[in-house]
């Protein structure tokens, strides 16, 4: 009977949600910028999933550049070959941003997940048993918070580069290193965010009622606490996604993240650095990319944004 | 609560935090080795030779909590540990030498930011709807969506490449401006070219000077206002739903004057609070953009020493930059506390 | 006596556009308002009533939007229709001679400006002219028994505020009113207000009123914020006054306070009083003439006690009947307020009537009087 499992008793709890959903969908559909948001993640999405076919990988590892046999230091313009040209070493940037999408969505998509997890679980405990544990948490979270943006991130990067990583017993690849920085960064705010949900619903008389039912904590927390949370959840995750992807660049651009050749965004655009002086001459080589950061965060902001715009009146409805 | 209690209360939370920070960078620290940590303690560049005497006189192989007070105490005395970039230098001296610069390049963008930002979402708020909110709701969305690298690349294409309007840095010819600090026949006051020139008299030193800082100005303003606006609007949107605007028309004010003398005056109290966000997001943003722009300042010093795997300086600008951002926040919640009178009255 | 009309509004339509379509909100409502009179009116949430008395003001919410109408106002010197006039001169009647105040006390007064500010502002904005006057001749006072330095101090702020009287705007005295030491001139005229709006504070019998002036509304009690608002109505003197519901969040002791308040100030000032409510029994302790509004419409006017004895609309009968008394059943009216956003052609009424006619549900009645001061709109009174 318990083994029903707390997935179902979850499940049960977001039927109503999963109604609300289908008529958020409907209502993205009628605001213009929902709409760009939703065509722009979309556009990437089929992108992402149609890469091997767009751009062959030719190299063990797929999100290796291939380049030619010379080594051509000169960036060359778009053509048939290159639809987007190549920069230094002959390095093709159409291939680079085509498998960069995967390789941001891969990013994204972990971080997130992780942060999701760890967020989420410290912020229900948080709020939901109160006393030392809150007080323990909530000053864990304040003291991560302190550090603005990537700051944090820089300094576990240049630490971790020097230690060795126990999953491979070489020391941290810079990527590598990224990844796990903002992951530890990222939690807070969701942690925050959850547990100011929780204390807002503990006091609502069903959970009293659930509780005097004989329900288990967890099962309290997956069946009632959780779905009522998920709005506000959606449109932070939407938002973050794009912002991620957006920090994870930065650091590869400026030399703290994915490694020369790799398709990046971020890394081709640490390679244009190098041509920038030309002026316009060699636009292809930071204009790319460029675009497809920007489109890919515009994308993810929008439908944030719309997420916002929609949920809030249906959240605020409870 | 009275105002008091409030500040007294908030001031005692920053002490567990900032015990916390420090806590928290030693840990990061620990991953490293001995050998490449070393750097955070040396003084003198000599000790490079010599890393295994810095080990023993600093502990480096001792009990954590024996390395903590070591490190603690070293910090307290200022020392920060030496760097080998550029010629070597004291990690603190090269913070300090390198603060004029970003200050040049804050004190123009802060008050941008708050004022175009303020100013674009009671726009935008007032106009809901209409075409000029749709303008600013576009370029805020742009604003957080375009990467400042990105962007800094474009205006340096365009502006310093193609155009040749001005160069990377801070001024054009730093070179002959440092020959005549040396010389005596230049005083720098502040530290900042653009001031400094203003007050040596010197007047096309100051253009220069101020064309260098404005596209670093630019790409901040542009990226960071985004925020402000949103803020700004919901707030306005927020203040403009009430009944006392209501109420206040009914007495015969003006559109305008509700808006600028009743909306604006509440809906600016929340968006004080944004000021602490504003500043964690200069000092990231200021990260990138000085690097982008070569600006020589302490964003630009941190991107390279965290390249060249310096841990003292990279350790140095975490500690700042937490002890700046957890400052800033302190000041934005007593001076919300205090302006909104529902709070300072209890 | 036939007493004169104050305020005639005739054939007034809005209508809301939402989302939803486009809500008919005031369908040609008719109403007189009378001078030195107390005017009830009532109707269910939703009626229109709040709709109309903001109308009155020639002030509309939005996403409203007034379609047609007068609303004539007899200022005395002229007769103005606010819908006809610039919206600069609207502003100069609102707060002067028509005032209003609000369901929600302390939400009708802006919460980061003390109560005396909030008072003085309609002072400068309404009466800058007088106020001034009054600290010219007290200047002159000054001048004239003041001797050397302070004289010359006098004779200065005493031009300052003679050409603030002339020329308002004038680069001088903008200037002035900026600068430190010159900008002391204005203090007597801060002076005279605060003079005043102590005066008015007690005259609503608000406690302490020195205390107070220097308060913010979150200090306030909802039933002293409530007695500022109708301070800050009141400090022109208004030939009009606009009550939208203004008792109905308060406790009931304090409900009973502001209403023999109110009384006495009318019998203080001559002003007549619109006051919206949906408690009939505020209507028959208060008001001397009642309107009932339903869906956008005015139903039936009369004099409170002809009302109360003889109510000929039906719905008016329907109300009075299911106000619960002891001992009887509790009596509700059946059925629910039409759609606005697609209303009835006929008589609005007509789905919960009891009486309807077989015309009723295809032409609308219109208000016709029937007796000496009652009007009704009601097809079973048209036949004659």
């Amino acid at each position: 009977m318990k083994s029903k499992g707390r997935f179902s008793e979850f499940k049960k709890g977001m039927q109503p949600t999963i109604k609300e959903l289908k008529f958020t969908l409907k209502k993205i559909r009628q605001s213009p910028l929902s709409l760009i948001g939703m065509s722009l993640v979309s556009f990437f999405i089929v992108i992402a999933v149609l890469a091997p076919v767009l751009a062959p990988p030719k190299m063990a590892d797929p999100f290796l550049i291939p380049y030619g046999e010379e080594y051509v230091t000169i960036p060359e313009p778009p053509s048939q070959l290159h639809p987007f040209g190549t920069t230094t070493g002959k390095i093709d940037l159409y291939y680079g941003c085509i498998w960069g999408t995967i390789y941001a969505f891969r990013l994204g998509i972990i971080v997130i997940a992780a942060i999701l997890l760890i967020g989420v679980t410290l912020g229900l405990i948080a709020g939901y048993y109160g006393g030392l544990i809150d007080e323990v948490i909530m000053r864990f979270t304040d003291i991560i918070l302190a550090f603005p943006g990537l700051i944090l991130v820089m300094a576990l990067i240049v630490a971790l580069s020097q230690a060795i990583n126990p999953f491979t017993g070489q020391t941290w690849t810079k990527i590598d290193a990224a990844i796990l920085g903002i992951m530890l960064v990222g939690w807070p705010g969701y942690t925050r965010l959850i547990r100011g949900e929780v204390l807002r619903v503990k006091t609502e008389d069903y959970i009293e009622a659930s509780r005097a039912s004989g329900s288990s904590d967890l099962r309290i927390m997956t069946k009632h606490i959780l779905p009522n949370a998920i709005y506000p959840i959606i449109i932070v995750a939407s938002l973050d996604l794009g912002t991620m992807v957006l920090f994870a660049a930065a650091l590869s651009f400026l030399g703290l993240g994915a490694p020369p050749r790799y398709a990046d965004w971020g890394q081709l655009i640490n390679q244009a650095g190098n041509w920038v002086s030309y002026g316009l001459q060699y636009w292809w080589t930071f204009v790319f990319p460029g675009l497809f950061i920007t489109l890919f965060c515009l994308g993810w902001n929008l439908l944030g944004d719309a997420f916002r715009d929609i949920l809030d009146p249906l959240y605020r409805r409870k | 609560m009275g105002l008091r209690d409030y500040i007294i209360r908030r001031l005692l939370m920053v002490v567990p935090i900032m015990l916390g920070v420090v806590i928290l960078i030693f840990a990061v620290m620990q991953l490293i080795p001995p050998e490449s940590r070393a750097s955070v303690y040396i003084t003198d560049p000599h000790q490079f030779q010599q890393i295994d005497i810095v080990i023993e006189q600093y502990g480096l192989d001792q009990p954590v909590h024996i390395q903590f007070m070591t490190w603690l105490n070293q910090i307290l005395h200022g020392n920060f540990g030496y760097s080998e970039l550029l010629g070597g230098e004291p990690v603190l001296e090269g913070l300090i030498k390198r603060l004029p610069a970003t200050l040049e390049i804050v004190i123009y963008s802060a008050p941008l930011i708050v004022l175009f930002g303020i100013w674009l979402g009671t726009v935008s708020a007032v106009n809901r709807d209409k075409p000029p909110d749709h303008i600013s709701r576009i370029t805020s969305i742009l604003g957080t969506s375009l990467p400042s690298f990105f962007f800094g690349i474009m205006l340096i294409s365009i502006f310093v490449a193609q155009l040749k309007w001005t160069t990377l840095g801070r001024v054009t010819n730093l070179g002959s401006i440092l020959v005549q600090v040396n010389t005596g026949r230049f005083h720098q006051y502040t530290g900042l070219f653009t001031i400094d020139a203003l007050l040596n008299g010197n007047i096309p030193l100051f253009f220069d000077a101020l064309k260098h800082v404005a596209l670093p100005v630019l790409v901040l303003v542009f990226i960071q206002s985004a925020t402000m606006v949103r803020v700004t609007r919901s707030s306005m949107l927020e203040a403009l739903s009430k009944t006392y605007i209501v109420a206040a028309r009914a007495r015969g004010l003006s559109r305008k004057e509700v808006i600028y003398k009743h909306a604006r005056r509440n809906a600016l109290i929340p968006v004080v609070t944004i000021g602490g966000l504003l500043v964690g997001g200069m000092l990231t943003g200021l990260t990138i953009t000085e690097t982008v722009f070569r600006f020589g300042g302490i964003g630009n010093w941190a991107a390279m020493g965290a390249i060249s795997l310096e841990v003292a300086i990279v350790v140095a600008y975490a500690m700042f930059s937490a002890i700046i951002f957890v400052l800033a926040n302190l000041i934005v919640d007593i001076l919300y506390a205090y302006i909104d009178p529902r709070i300072r009255l209890g | 006596m036939e007493q004169e009309n104050l305020v005639e509004i005739r054939n007034l339509y809005l209508n809301f556009y939402t989302y939803d379509g486009v809500v008919n909100a005031l369908d040609g409502v008719e109403l007189d308002i009378k001078k030195d009179e107390i005017l009830g009116l009532v109707g269910e949430t939703g009626c229109g009533k709040s709709v109309t008395s903001l109308a009155t003001l020639a002030m509309v919410i939005s996403p409203g939007m007034i379609q047609s109408g007068q609303i004539e106002f007899d200022l005395g010197k002229e007769k103005l229709d606010l819908l006809n006039i610039k919206e600069r001169d609207r502003l100069k009647i609102r707060g002067k001679q028509v005032a209003m105040i609000f369901q929600e006390p302390r939400a009708a007064l802006n919460p980061v400006y003390t109560v005396g500010d909030q008072i003085a502002e309609v002072y400068y904005h309404h009466r800058k002219e007088e106020l001034t006057k009054a600290a010219i001749s007290e200047a002159e006072k000054d001048v004239k028994n003041a001797k050397g330095f302070k004289r010359s101090i006098y004779k200065r702020e005493l031009s300052l505020l003679e050409k603030m009287l002339k020329n308002p705007k004038s680069l001088t005295v903008r200037f002035a009113s900026k600068i430190p030491i010159l900008k002391r001139f204005q203090n007597r005229i801060k002076l005279v207000v605060r003079k005043d709006t102590v005066e008015l504070l007690r005259l609503l019998r608000i406690p302490d009123p020195q205390r107070v002036i220097d308060m913010y509304p979150h200090e306030l009690s909802s039933g002293m914020a409530q007695r500022v608002v109708i301070a800050i109505a009141l400090t022109c003197n208004p030939t009009l006054l606009i009550a939208d519901e203004p008792t109905t969040n308060l406790d009931v002791t304090v409900q009973m306070q502001i209403l023999h308040l109110i009384k006495e100030l009318k019998g203080k000032l001559g002003s007549s009083i619109l006051y919206v409510t949906h408690d009939l029994g505020v209507v028959a302790e208060l008001c001397e003439r009642v309107a009932v509004m339903y869906a956008g419409n005015v139903v039936e006017v009369a004099d409170v006690m002809a009302f109360f004895k003889n109510p000929l609309h039906p719905y008016s009968q329907a109300l009075l009947e299911s106000i619960p008394r002891p001992g009887q059943k509790f009596v509700s009216i059946p059925g629910t307020v039409p759609s606005l956003v697609n209303p009835p052609i006929g008589c609005r009424f007509y789905d919960r009537c009891r009486y309807a006619l077989e015309k009723c549900p295809k032409v609308k009645p219109e208000l016709v009087e029937t007796e000496k001061g009652h009007m009704v709109a009601c097809h079973l009174y048209h036949e004659g």
